[in-house]
């Protein structure tokens, strides 16, 4: 537990330094493992625990942050010392300012059914080791096996000036594959993610063992029988790893206030979109998006953000048009509004920014199968290896990893590296159908400088684009 | 004996006593200034402070590592850790540890960066030369950084560690879709050149105004260092025998054949002054120049002593830390400054010798449809330049590079007299001292 005197006394020390528009102070602690199997073998066991504290001071001459590992009173009177000193350097010539919020008193807590904690290191290694079998026991050659857990129990504390007082309690569990089969000479990757917050009963509900030997079944099919498309105008039919992607680097990124305010010009970029296009039209009315950071299990889920303010879903794009964006404090003072409660970081150590949650496409009305048996000649690209986007976040390229050929409405051969290189417009406004049932892939997503690794669900249901140009 | 180093030797001694067989342990103390600025003024100023230790303990071939936070409390918690490692599995891939008398070139950090108290005159100084270029816009970053580490192992690692580091990152705008980028990375404070830096930046962003939609198919590319740098990092990641060990390199089996054109020869150069220079790997192995790539033939991988012993080799010097760092998994050997030696044209002979090509400032997000086949993409950003006839002719905007690497190192057929060090953000890393280079040929690829 930590010691919410400490943090109480640490947020007099910060309220003493001058006059701040604003103080916060975050303490953590975390227990975490990290258990590898490479190859058949355990190839890195870790177990760390870590407890540590920032102070943050918004003063009109700037914005000053301070971290440091260890807990204690003096650890704390000098990381405010040193928030404020960084605020008043800055000398801001237009003064900061923060929206304002409802201060909230509350504690919440991600429940385990199986608790982390109870699932040794010696499980764990079997675990992983269990899935290698079963991998190695399919057919398929998979020259390249390694899986790691990664098991997290988070304790916070804030406190800031304006009255806030939040307690949190975050379990959160990840499990990572690298794949490679080879075939004929030829070979196929495959990464992938599972991940959410509570307890080990999320591992075993992922059914590793079977997902990944399907997997490495799907990349041998892929060499030994995949078809390359022959360039030119398909009906593109995304699976939801496929919509999830596109969801997070084409609506997430690009609606985040702080990379449409300039904020991260030099690292993440910036973005397409400007302030005044909330309602501008960005796709078909069937293309709506929402990062909802409360899905009850998801890896990005969070009751309240890093600055104290509740989480709530947000509807990014909105039957086509740009509805909201992704804000914090800082941005929602400058584009006049509230926070909707986008503020997070890694850990202690680093300053809260605008971040995404869980990102994915909104369910429809189709059934699934609805979604391909309208297609007479198409792609159905159900996942994805190499994808990147600009740092407009406009010019997008997803590769697929899993794809098969649609023809007169039935599923057929299996599509090899069928490439989609797309604007944002162009293929958020080729949407023409979208199904019923939304699933969610975890994943790490990057910002900030120096980097941090943020955990978010993206996802989406099936989802139909019309007449678009594949490679 | 100094602080950290008596600290790393204590917690081995620790967990000798409570039974381990082999030990290892760096104690780090690092403090960290960052200014953020964007829209031509500063956002924030960021200061964080992290003393801790990376703790490896084995008992025959069972392993355990942590990253020990509370160094007050350190013999107790080294005591539980080799309790843990009896009950964790054996690995079988574990070979032991370096063992030696290791002799070491102790690194310092400049006393000018260590007392820097506010740094902010370079940040101004870099917007207002960038803006001076036309430059409407002007965003980036200054680390100021202190970092000492002290490592002790079992094996015969003792050693005691530092360095210091300035590094200004300058992207300046001239238009929405026009800009430049430009760095400054120094480990010394008299190397520190804001202007210069700003007024680059500036200068790119001034070339890059009013661009148009690039053209797809085959060109010749002369790629600045902070393009190459980001290339780096998943080039020099692939020597690492861990990647090869996982199939996740292109240059698996290929040691002893040609991977690059013979203009080629990369190092990783750990002893050269440089923000990352180091005295030891993490597992308390002496650095050395290890040359990776010559003239075009794969020499080596990057080895720890448990890789190096699976490939039948002597580790290289590059043992990774026991904890998982960002994005890099534990226990893997990793590049710590890759080194791409000088050739001997400058980038206005380069660029007077290409007949259809582009100049390109900087890229980002490179992806890899396989890392076994080398297949990617990546896409430049800031200033695209079009090469005409061995001259610049305005700008373009929207494309990607889209090809394999293997053919890209290949195709590479010059390379400059002058280099520079590097490092950006998650992209251009690990910091790497680079020169411009020409690859010919290469696939263009944009959005239908």
């Amino acid at each position: 537990m930590i010691d919410e005197d400490l943090v109480e006394s640490v947020l007099d020390a910060a309220m003493s330094q001058g006059r701040p528009l604003l103080a916060e102070v975050r303490a953590e602690a975390t227990e975490s493992r990290n258990v590898a199997v490479k190859s058949g073998v355990a190839n890195s066991i870790v177990s760390s625990t870590d407890a540590g504290m920032n102070v943050r001071i918004v003063l009109p001459t700037g914005i000053g942050f301070a971290s440091s590992n260890g807990m204690s009173k003096a650890v704390g009177v000098e990381l405010s010392k040193r928030a404020y000193m960084l605020a008043k350097n800055v000398r801001l010539k237009h003064p900061a300012e923060m929206s304002q919020e409802q201060p909230v008193r509350t504690s919440w807590e991600v429940r385990q059914d199986k608790a982390l904690a109870d699932i040794t290191i010696e499980d764990q290694v079997d675990f992983l080791k269990g899935i290698d079998a079963t991998v190695t026991k399919t057919k398929a050659k998979v020259e390249g096996r390694y899986f790691e857990i990664r098991t997290s129990e988070t304790r916070g504390s804030f406190a800031n000036s304006d009255g806030s007082r939040i307690s949190s309690y975050l379990p959160r569990v990840r499990v990572d594959s690298s794949l490679v089969v080879t075939s004929k000479g030829e070979s196929e990757q495959s990464m992938r993610e599972f991940g959410g917050t509570g307890g080990w009963e999320l591992v075993e509900s992922w059914n590793l063992e079977k997902a990944l030997a399907d997997e490495v079944r799907m990349l041998k099919t892929i060499i030994d029988k995949g078809k390359m498309v022959k360039p030119g105008k398909y009906d593109l039919v995304c699976g939801p790893e496929v919509a999830g992607i596109a969801a997070h680097e084409s609506c997430g990124h690009p609606m985040e206030a702080d990379r449409i305010l300039g904020r991260e010009m030099s690292q993440a970029g910036k973005s397409f979109v400007t302030p005044e296009m909330i309602n501008f039209r960005v796709g078909s009315e069937y293309a709506t998006v929402v990062d909802d950071p409360t899905i009850p299990g998801s890896y990005g889920y969070y009751a309240y953000d890093q600055e104290g303010v509740r989480a709530r879903p947000r509807y990014l794009y909105k039957e086509g048009l740009m509805n909201e964006f992704l804000t914090n404090r800082e941005t929602a003072a400058t584009l006049g509004g509230q926070s909707n409660a986008s503020s997070r970081s890694e850990n202690y150590l680093r300053e809260p920014i605008v971040r995404m949650a869980n990102t994915h496409v909104a369910a429809g009305d189709f059934e699934d199968d609805e979604i391909f048996g309208s297609v007479k000649d198409g792609v159905l690209m159900h996942s994805f290896t190499e994808w990147n986007i600009d740092d407009k976040r406009y010019n997008q390229k997803y590769v697929s990893r899993e794809a098969y050929f649609i023809e007169d409405g039935e599923l057929g051969g299996p599509a090899k590296r069928c490439a989609l290189e797309i604007t944002t417009p162009g293929f958020w406004g080729a949407v023409d159908a979208v199904s019923k049932h939304v699933k969610h892939n975890a994943a790490e997503c990057g910002k900030g400088d120096p980097a941090q690794s943020m955990a978010v669900f993206t996802g989406g249901p099936m989802m139909r684009l019309r007449g678009v140009a594949l490679k | 004996m100094s602080e950290l180093r008596e600290t790393a030797q204590e917690i081995v001694d620790f967990a000798r006593d409570a039974g381990a067989d082999d030990a290892v342990a760096e104690v780090f103390d690092h403090r960290t200034h960052q200014i953020r600025y964007s829209n031509s003024r500063i956002d924030a100023s960021n200061w964080w402070s992290l003393k801790h230790a990376h703790v490896f303990v084995a008992i025959g071939k069972r392993t355990l590592s942590t990253d020990l936070l509370d160094l007050a409390s350190a013999k107790a918690s080294v005591e539980a850790l080799v309790q843990g490692v009896r009950i964790t599995p054996e690995n079988s891939a574990y070979t032991g540890i370096a063992s030696g008398k290791f002799k070491y070139r102790r690194g310092r950090a400049d006393p000018k960066i260590v007392a820097m108290r506010s740094p902010t005159k370079h940040v101004h100084d870099a917007i207002s030369a960038a803006v001076r270029e036309g430059a409407t816009e002007v965003g980036g970053t200054l680390f100021v950084r202190h970092m000492r580490a002290g490592i002790a192992s079992s094996g015969g690692a003792l050693a005691e560690d530092e360095s210091s580091a300035l590094e200004l990152s300058v992207r300046a705008f001239s238009q929405p879709e026009a800009s430049g980028h430009a760095l400054c990375c120094t480990h010394k404070l008299s190397g520190m050149d804001a202007r210069g830096t700003g007024s680059r930046a500036g200068q790119m962003a001034f070339l890059a105004k009013d661009p148009v939609q690039g053209d797809v198919g085959k060109m010749d590319l002369i790629l600045e260092p902070m393009f190459l740098g980001e290339l780096m990092h998943s080039t020099s990641h692939m020597i690492s025998a861990f990647y090869v060990e996982v199939g996740m390199s292109m240059f698996a089996k290929r040691v002893g054949k040609k991977v690059a054109s013979e203009e080629v020869t990369l190092v990783d150069d750990p002893t050269m002054p440089s923000t990352s220079q180091r005295a030891f790997d993490h597992e308390g192995v002496p650095t050395r120049r290890t040359v990776m790539i010559d003239k075009g033939v794969l020499k080596t991988y990057l080895h720890d002593t448990s890789t190096a012993k699976r490939f039948k080799t002597k580790t290289t010097g590059n043992a990774g830390p026991y904890v998982p760092i960002g994005f890099d998994p534990p226990a893997a050997p990793l590049p710590i400054h890759p080194v791409l030696e000088p050739g001997d044209m400058s980038v206005e002979e380069m660029i007077a010798d290409t007949k259809n090509g582009l100049y390109l400032n900087n890229t980002w997000y490179t992806r890899y449809q396989s890392y076994s086949r080398g297949d990617f993409s990546t896409i430049p950003r800031d200033a695209i330049l079009k090469i005409e006839d061995g001259r610049i002719m305005g700008a373009v905007k929207s494309i990607r590079v889209s090809d394999n690497m293997l053919t890209l190192w290949k195709n590479m057929d010059a390379i400059s007299k002058g280099t520079e060090e590097v490092f950006w953000w998650d992209e251009v890393a690990p910091p790497s001292t680079l020169p411009s280079v020409r690859v010919r040929g290469m696939n263009i690829t944009r959005s239908s």
